[in-house]
């Protein structure tokens, strides 16, 4: 075996090196990331009383029948919050995600007391589509630290059905 | 010719080869457990319709995983017992590939868009999959791997790796929304679980081509060949499972032929090389640097930086690409490829780096042990020859010059014996620098063989 030969392996093996450095940063930077937007020691304690998703008529902007985890694409709903189960020092909102993470209808952020006034939160029909898209949409009243939100208070899963 | 390919070590005293078994048995052991557990694990606790088709599916897993096994070995036996087990092994994987679209059409495909668009999304992604593949091993240009081996890669990144992730991510994501705050947060949770579980259930394959098939894993350039093979099987899976997903979610609203066409574009074309096949190469370069290193130490960090750098180029894709929105526009369209290129396209160029790096080593060492060869007399390589076998142009040249003369047989006749060849050179380098466990033998072998073909050349 020549000594350049074994050279040229090397510069492959410091290279590889090298890159896995770069790597370990990013994967660092991601890891800070997580810590930055999941700070540890943010538990409260409080729960956010959620009383239910219903079918929502857009029309009266009120709920209507019985709390359901699952509606048809063609149904709107909305979640109502009970705010005063909150404690008002808090900064809160609520927001809709759907499947694909992306927010579909929000209320806040604010105080729980400056927030009464708008206990329903119905998801949004994304623009240029008739009704809601199919999947699985997730409801949550945030607690917000430095306008971060740091903490879920309650949480909901509600599935549209394609049909 | 060679009668067997597994004769006696040459060293009675190595226990490099035994123990590299040993690890690919624990290895694949450790894959049927872990698909085994996971299939069952789903369905007792989620029961969902993929969860049952997992469960449901593990036999077709079980056929393909044997089948690939008998027709990887088949061509290390001799010619009558290897039509045998290359019938045996066809038989098998026709069973497992046959047994596991059903499940895949049946219980997950049709449940969210039809049969048909199954069918045509997967269609859709066989043409560029099929060029991925061939543009993959083309990059080997001194030395190429046999179609066999890429194809295995690309069936485990299709089939097995991709089984071999249900569980895992249904279970991490299930609790990461269970129990973080939505947004950047759980994108970064979502991202390290594609990253780590992903890459890991793909880069098993090349580890256990890198301990099973030695002889046919050479070097860094042939880690990347692999790697990236079954990337692209991956790729392809996935692809079909995200155009039929969007399909049926946004078919009612007359969008649904658009969304699966916007993704096919985003994963079969703009993606096809700049994902998975990026993120597995750099596990195979890894690999394939650990192959030629002497100390364990070495060979270790390599293979872990190969595994760190896939997990890093697949996180920072899944975690970031969101920072980089795109308009509803027309200019939407640049910037999805500008996204594309600014966030993988570094990885893309460090892999690409790492193989004209490697071609060019292999190719610098393939040389001087054809010189050297010449230089013996033996006259498998004359040296006259060795220039034209240095070069993949010239080596062209050669054989459209034969197909003048002799036609496709004396094509193919000059292609054999180049591919000899170099085989015989490929061996010299590896006993030259002590890492083959094949005895002498083999290499005696492959200069006979280069002969007999020689003749065959002369003859035509």
């Amino acid at each position: 075996m020549s000594a350049v030969t074994y050279d040229q392996l090397r510069t492959l093996y410091r290279t590889l090196l090298v890159f896995a450095t770069v790597s370990v940063v990013i994967l660092s930077i991601g890891l800070i990331e997580f810590v930055y937007f999941e700070p540890p020691g943010q538990t409260s304690g409080a729960n956010a009383h959620i009383e239910g998703v219903f079918k929502f008529d857009p029309a009266t902007h009120d709920v209507t029948g019985p709390d359901r985890s699952q509606f048809a694409r063609t149904e709107q709903f909305a979640a109502k919050v009970d705010w005063a189960s909150i404690p008002d020092n808090f900064t809160v909102d609520a927001k809709w995600y759907d499947s694909f993470g992306s927010v579909e209808g929000e209320v806040g952020p604010g105080s729980p007391a400056s927030l009464a006034a708008q206990p329903l939160v119905p998801v949004t029909v994304p623009p240029g589509f008739h009704y809601v898209l199919p999947g699985r949409y997730t409801f949550v009243v945030e607690r917000l630290s430095d306008s971060v939100p740091v903490e879920v208070l309650g949480r909901r899963y509600v599935v549209v059905n394609r049909s | 010719m060679i009668q067997s390919t597994n004769p006696p070590a040459a060293d009675p005293e190595s226990r490099l080869r035994p123990g590299r078994y040993r690890i690919a048995i624990a290895i694949a052991a450790l894959v049927v457990f872990a698909l085994i557990a996971s299939s069952i694990l789903n369905y007792v606790y989620l029961d969902s319709i993929p969860s049952r088709a997992s469960l449901y599916g593990l036999l077709a897993v079980a056929l393909i995983t044997l089948g690939t096994y008998i027709l990887v070995r088949a061509f290390n036996r001799d010619r009558a017992a290897r039509r045998k087990h290359l019938i045996r092994a066809g038989v098998l994987i026709g069973l497992g590939v046959l047994l596991w679209l059903l499940i895949i059409d049946v219980f997950i495909f049709t449940q969210s868009a039809g049969p048909v668009v199954a069918a045509v999304c997967a269609l859709a992604c066989v043409p560029t999959t099929a060029f991925g593949l061939f543009v993959v091993r083309r990059m080997d240009r001194n030395h190429k791997e046999p179609w066999r081996l890429v194809l295995v890669a690309a069936a485990w990144g299709a089939i097995v790796a991709t089984s071999l992730v249900v569980w895992g991510e249904t279970v991490w994501e299930s609790s990461a929304q269970h129990a973080l705050v939505p947004g950047p947060g759980l994108d970064a949770s979502l991202a390290f679980m594609a990253g780590i579980l992903e890459e890991l259930a793909k880069g098993l394959a090349v580890v256990l081509l890198y301990l099973v098939m030695r002889n046919e894993f050479d070097d860094i350039v042939d880690g990347i060949v692999y790697g990236a093979a079954v990337g692209l099987g991956f790729n392809f899976m996935e692809s079909v499972s995200y155009m039929t997903n969007l399909y049926s979610i946004f078919a009612p609203e007359h969008f649904g032929e658009v969304a699966a066409g916007i993704q096919w574009y985003g994963r079969q074309v703009l993606g096809l090389f700049f994902g998975h096949a990026t993120y597995t190469a750099f596990i195979g370069a890894g690999l394939g640097v650990a192959r030629q290193m002497h100390g364990r130490r070495q060979k270790a960090l390599a293979i872990v930086s190969g595994f760190l750098i896939a997990i890093a180029g697949h996180f920072s894709w899944d975690a970031w690409a969101t920072f980089f929105p795109y308009q509803a526009t027309f200019f939407g369209l640049v910037e999805i490829h500008l996204r594309t290129l600014i966030m993988t396209g570094p990885f893309t160029a460090a892999v690409i780096a790492l193989l004209l790096a490697g071609i060019g080593y292999e190719g610098r060492n393939l040389r001087d042990q054809m010189e050297k060869e010449a230089a013996s007399g033996s006259g498998a390589i004359l040296l006259d020859e060795v220039t034209i076998l240095a070069s993949p142009i010239k080596r062209l040249r050669q054989r459209l010059h034969a197909f003048e003369r002799n036609g496709f047989a004396g094509y193919l006749k000059v292609s054999r014996l180049q591919t000899a060849q170099l085989d015989l050179a490929m061996e010299r380098w590896h006993r030259e620098r002590k890492e083959t466990d094949t005895p002498f033998e083999a290499e005696e072998e492959l200069r006979r063989r280069v002969l007999d073909l020689r003749h065959w050349v002369a003859a035509a």
